[in-house]
């Protein structure tokens, strides 16, 4: 597939041309720091280095709270909650490669999720890679990288005075058609740029051995001692980009069925009505968390579930660090 | 047209001494008054008023006994302390006073309680509908995380 | 504090002693800008210790998974003092099983406000005096500290650590210059009409994400069970609704009117960057002019809302 080009000084132009058939989604600044949003002008769109936002755009396909179907006089309707088709840009190749690895799970041929499959098929991931990688990212360690490719339709990588817009489905082909082609010193550039992105230090995580690891320490008190700290709060896991645990209730008053995002870290996820708790303390929470991300995906995708993006990191209350915490039970001797 | 309040009245059951106040609450409320009857003022929960500005009313009035004559004897004061309180945040966080009345009863007294009533909901009707922490009408989609 | 060597020293002497079976303090965190809760059970492990603007939690918030008869030490700073007297108060922890060493504070910095300010990703960062002294790369950058103390620090009026077993270091008045500081947001709140009160309050909540690390952030917030954890009844809606978002932060901070200690961990865990001190401050202010109570300055005086009296006969008007 042939890479094209948007120079800077026609971005917007190239932007606003989408608008007619699309909704563009796309990073702006908010009071809380950068954030997706419906735009409605391309020069509200914030790409600065190598910021994400701190809030993850897993919500553009699964979103917080939604409404799976209203009851009215006996009848079920079910939301069109994704009516017009949609591009995603702005996102970043972690972030991109969650809604490739979710898509491992509600996007399977023969047992599909209606909701993320309808906003799935809509839409266009136009993700822009780091130049550099952010401070507490880690995404090159896990399989993926500042360029990874999995989930994007279409790859941006910026250049001095152009964006250089290299396809990689069919569909991500078809939307820039129109725009002038990228000659080989553009592509050189971009292959530079993209080279020079990764930190040196960072080593590929071993996942199968880690795998091994976390399940020979399962039954150890190694999980207590790394999550004495934990508050048992839900931001790791709600700024998780590939967190997709729900919950769904039913709002009798507004007699309608939602599904609502949902954390393994808080006591009532796994409280059961009889009282007794399956996982009763932060230890066991933290112990679900962690295998899920390194060895429950492992097991299953063979990838894992882990993309890098670092929120939990930056963001935890109490500075628990994933890194240290999956090297600490790695390094573990067991008698 | 005028728009009529929707009002809640949380009445706490031992206020009314007299039976024919009692019958009029109980069978002749104005249609648009809904009656949440508590065993004591004490029982309302910051929480009650809450959800019911939330689920759409346009005033709520919280009616209870005279100090000294609380049944439990002091749980009238205990709500007084929190309810109080919690009117005054919502007065800070935006909402008009007039949505949000107490009305403390003496037993011996005749027929206040539709006086009373009267007066609450045409000062809510001034205001208008409440939009202020009504709730009910939020879509999801397009929301801030939608 | 200049001299923090006589704090590990007495963590250790009171962990050799078997005085306490643990110490709970602050160490180096994993990324600048931050630092790590610690729980110390040996005498080596308290060369780790560390206290510093960046430490944004409140440690008696980790009393609440603690067994009652457990004997903790816990390096405290003033509201740490003030949470575990308001604990003792309510009955959740044993005064006599806490050993207290306090310490003094200058202040808590706000590590996002300084991540904006910094010229790029900070790399290390560093306090001296009233300034903080950044790294990002190869290049340095000297801010000025009092800028970027949080708002439920600025003006503190609980500077001293009360009740405390062991007090080391002095308390030195901070020097704020508060003239010269933008106004905090409850003060600006304060001077705005009632819409605009509104909208700015609906501004704020809308972008909470009910990830609950306010309320587990909390030292104040140890309920077995929240009531925006119960089904029936349902007393919030569990979406990101203003449905759901207003009714949690309204009584969330009502459920602390008088018994918030003011330390201000809520905002500080706050990811979506929500004000919320505000609310609590306007509660306490009123427990204060209407009851006189404030907390942690008493040591037997019940919350304003735990205490009913008939002398509160005369204070309404019916």
């Amino acid at each position: 597939m042939m890479p094209k080009l948007i120079k800077k000084i026609e971005f917007d132009k190239t932007i606003s041309k989408w608008f007619k058939s699309y909704d563009v989604i796309a990073p702006v600044s908010s009071k809380e720091g950068i954030h997706f949003k419906r735009i409605k002008d391309p020069k509200e769109i914030k790409l600065d280095g190598n910021q994400n936002s701190i809030y993850p755009p897993k919500n553009v396909f699964l979103p917080q709270s939604e409404v799976l179907f209203t009851v009215k006089n006996d009848n079920y309707e079910m939301p069109d909650q994704a009516p017009r088709k949609r591009i995603v840009f702005g996102m970043r190749p972690c972030d991109a490669r969650a809604v490739w690895l979710l898509d491992t799970i509600f996007n399977k041929a023969d047992d599909l999720d209606l909701y993320w499959g309808k906003r799935r098929e809509k839409a266009l991931i136009i993700s822009v890679g780091c130049a550099s990688m952010c401070s507490n990212g880690f995404c090159d360690t896990v399989g993926s990288g500042p360029f990874g490719k999995d989930g994007s339709d279409i790859l941006i990588t910026e250049l001095d005075d152009a964006y250089f817009v290299d396809p990689l489905t069919s569909a991500g082909e078809a939307l820039i058609k129109s725009l002038p082609e990228a000659d080989d010193t553009q592509g050189k550039n971009a292959k530079l740029i993209q080279k020079g992105s990764v930190i040196k230090e960072h080593q590929a995580a071993d996942l199968p051995r880690i795998r091994e690891k976390l399940y020979e320490a399962f039954n150890t008190s190694i999980w207590k001692d790394v999550s004495e700290s934990c508050l048992g709060c839900g931001v790791c896991t709600y700024l998780c980009p590939t967190c997709f645990c729900f919950d769904i209730v039913d709002e009798i008053d507004r007699s309608e069925r939602v599904r609502n995002w949902d954390t393994c870290m808080f006591r009532v996820y796994s409280a059961e009505a009889s009282g007794h708790n399956p996982r009763p303390t932060k230890a066991e929470r933290t112990r679900q968390r962690i295998m899920h991300k390194f060895a429950y995906w492992v097991d299953n995708e063979a990838a894992s579930g882990c993309t890098g993006c670092g929120r939990c990191i930056s963001q935890c209350p109490v500075n628990l660090d994933i890194r240290e915490m999956v090297q600490e039970i790695t390094s573990l001797k067991i008698q | 047209m005028s728009h009529t309040p929707k009002i809640v009245l949380f009445q706490c059951q031992y206020c009314l001494a007299s039976s024919a106040d009692q019958e009029w609450v109980e069978n002749s409320l104005p249609e648009n008054v809904k009656l949440v009857k508590v065993p004591c003022s004490g029982r309302i929960s910051p929480l009650f008023i809450m959800n019911a500005f939330q689920k759409g009313a346009d005033g709520v009035l919280v009616s209870g006994c005279m100090p000294e004559k609380c049944h439990y004897i002091t749980s009238n004061l205990g709500a007084r302390r929190q309810l109080d309180e919690f009117k005054k945040f919502l007065v800070f966080l935006g909402l008009e006073p007039a949505r949000f009345e107490f009305l403390w009863m003496n037993i011996d007294e005749r027929g206040v309680i539709q006086n009373e009533l009267d007066a609450f909901t045409s000062n809510v009707k001034q205001l208008g509908p409440n939009k202020k922490f009504n709730t009910m009408k939020d879509e999801i989609i397009g929301q801030y995380h939608g | 504090m200049d001299d923090f060597s006589q704090v590990r020293k007495e963590a250790a002497r009171i962990l050799s002693e078997k005085i306490v079976d643990m110490v709970i303090g602050f160490k180096q965190g994993t990324i600048p800008l931050k630092s790590q809760p610690m729980f110390i059970t040996s005498q080596e492990d308290t060369d780790k210790l560390i206290l510093d603007g960046f430490c944004q939690n409140n440690l008696a918030v980790f009393l609440h998974d603690q067994p009652k008869d457990k004997r903790i030490g816990i390096i405290c700073r003033a509201c740490e003092s003030r949470a575990v007297r308001a604990l003792v108060i309510e009955h959740q922890v044993n005064r006599e099983n806490l050993y207290l060493i306090g310490v003094p504070c200058m202040g808590i910095l706000d590590w996002k406000k300084i991540q904006d300010a910094a010229d790029g990703p900070v790399t290390n960062a560093q306090e001296s005096g009233d300034q903080i002294l950044l790294e990002i790369g190869d290049k340095k950058q000297v801010l000025i500290r009092n800028e970027f103390i949080v708002d439920s620090c600025r003006g503190c009026g609980h500077r001293e650590p009360i009740d405390v077993d062991i007090q080391i270091g002095e308390i030195s008045p901070i020097e704020m210059n508060a003239d010269n500081l933008p106004q905090t947001w409850g003060e600006s709140f304060k001077s705005k009409s009632a819409d605009e009160r509104f909208q700015l309050f609906t501004e704020e909540t809308e972008r909470c994400i009910r990830c609950y690390a306010c309320r587990e952030a909390c030292p104040m917030c140890y309920c077995t069970e929240c009531f925006v954890d119960h089904i029936a009844p349902r007393w919030s809606e569990s979406m990101v609704t203003p449905g759901g978002t207003q009714a949690w932060h309204i009584i969330r901070a009502f459920h602390q009117t008088g018994r918030c200690v003011e330390c201000g961990a809520c905002e500080r865990a706050c990811p979506m960057d929500i004000k919320m001190v505000y609310l609590t401050d306007k509660l306490n202010d009123d427990m204060k002019k209407e009851y006189g109570f404030e907390v942690g300055e008493n040591e037997e005086k019940q919350p304003p809302f735990a205490t009913i009296t008939l002398d509160d006969k005369n204070r309404f008007k019916y």
